[in-house]
């Protein structure tokens, strides 16, 4: 019984292991919410720019390539990590790995696939997001330190990290 | 296998309700300022308004005599969630405007900073999907923020006591954006069969992922 849990407990770690460099993109892992808050339960060491996302989402694409510069600017600090949660449709996937080719995403990404659970998952993320997005939410030590409703500036960015890193 | 697979699901499900809690925990904040800065709260009294409809009318809410109350819905053309509810909210309209609860589309964004939200646009695609609603324009965007609306689309179901709309529900149309087929959650029906009722409405708050209105620069 006891070998059993520890197995399943180890599948369980496994399945949040992720590559620190993720360049070279084929696919973009899917996940449920509660897979999600538990990754940023894990980043127990590092501040986690957690962004919120879509291929469909003018302004979300536009203010990208400012975040890809201050990803590039801290990626090589181990305290700091940036996570883009794409909230494309799971069907659009190949369009969600297209994009990151070809805007040159050098940040992890995920795509949250729970969809029909919007009204569980965006007031436990924030109680005061109304599901706008971009959205931008940073934590620290896996705690909530900031959270950016709307579009967020490269100066905007980088003083929270600056704050908190 | 069967087995371990039972158990590894079990772990999942364990370990995501202990994360919860313990997300829960740390997720407490000051409170927020007074509702009137955010907009309405259920069970807050909505303005009336005159806006401008795709036909060059001005409409107000006062305009409707025998209405009972409104499905107020801020929506636009550009927004691929709003789109995706087109048919939906011709559907609303056909349902509830005979019970006295006709659907007021509006319009939040602005012209200049989305294009394909200009009024000539909106026209046109009222036009195509057969729209049974006023599509207003919130000209001068004043009336967005007063409700309180922050994407498109965004529901506000007003119901008349005497001269004044109430606020009953805020938020999403219902729980599934991309397949009207695969819906398990009927926020804005259930909220318009309580209130049709005279029952309290149950989940009179709700969150869904929309875009952001465009406001002008």
């Amino acid at each position: 019984m006891k070998k059993i849990l520890s197995f399943s407990a180890l599948i369980f770690s496994m399945s949040f292991c992720f590559s620190q460099e993720q360049i070279v993109v084929n696919d973009v892992p899917m996940f449920k919410y509660e897979v999600l808050e538990k990754k940023i339960q894990e980043e127990k060491d590092v501040l986690l720019v957690l962004n919120f996302w879509s291929t469909t989402c003018a302004p979300c694409v536009k203010e990208l390539p400012d975040f890809m510069e201050v990803n590039n600017k801290y990626k090589d600090n181990p305290k700091f990590k940036m996570l883009l949660v794409s909230l494309d449709r799971p069907k659009d996937k190949d369009r969600v790995v297209q994009f990151i080719k070809n805007k040159k995403l050098t940040a992890e990404v995920i795509l949250l696939d729970d969809i029909k659970r919007m009204n569980t998952w965006i007031p436990r993320f924030e109680k005061n997001w109304d599901g706008n997005i971009p959205v931008t939410i940073v934590y620290k030590n896996s705690e909530k330190v900031h959270f950016n409703d709307g579009e967020m500036t490269k100066t905007e960015l980088e003083n929270v990290i600056t704050k908190n890193l | 296998m069967k087995n371990i697979k039972t158990l590894v699901a079990a772990a999942i499900i364990g370990l995501s309700l202990l994360s919860f809690t313990a997300i829960n925990k740390n997720n407490e904040e000051p409170k927020q300022k007074a509702s009137s800065s955010k907009g309405y709260e259920v069970g807050d009294t909505a303005a009336d308004f005159k806006l401008k409809n795709i036909d060059g009318k001005m409409v107000s809410l006062s305009d409707f005599k025998k209405a009972k109350g409104f499905i107020v819905v801020f929506t636009c053309n550009h927004c691929p969630y709003a789109k995706k509810y087109e048919d939906r909210i011709i559907a609303l309209d056909k349902k509830y405007k005979n019970a006295g609860y006709p659907v007021i589309a509006i319009n939040p964004n602005d012209p200049n900073v989305q294009p394909e939200d200009g009024f000539q646009q909106m026209t046109t695609r009222a036009k195509e999907k057969g729209f049974t609603f006023p599509y207003l324009v919130d000209e001068g965007q004043k009336v967005y923020p007063q409700y309180g609306a922050t994407k498109t689309p965004h529901v506000f179901i007003l119901q008349k006591e005497g001269a004044k709309n109430i606020v009953k529900y805020i938020g999403a149309i219902d729980n599934n954006y991309d397949d009207p087929n695969d819906v398990s959650e009927h926020y804005v029906q259930d909220a318009m069969a309580a209130l049709l009722s005279g029952k309290p409405v149950a989940n009179a708050k709700t969150v869904a992922i929309g875009c952001t209105i465009k406001v002008k620069k």
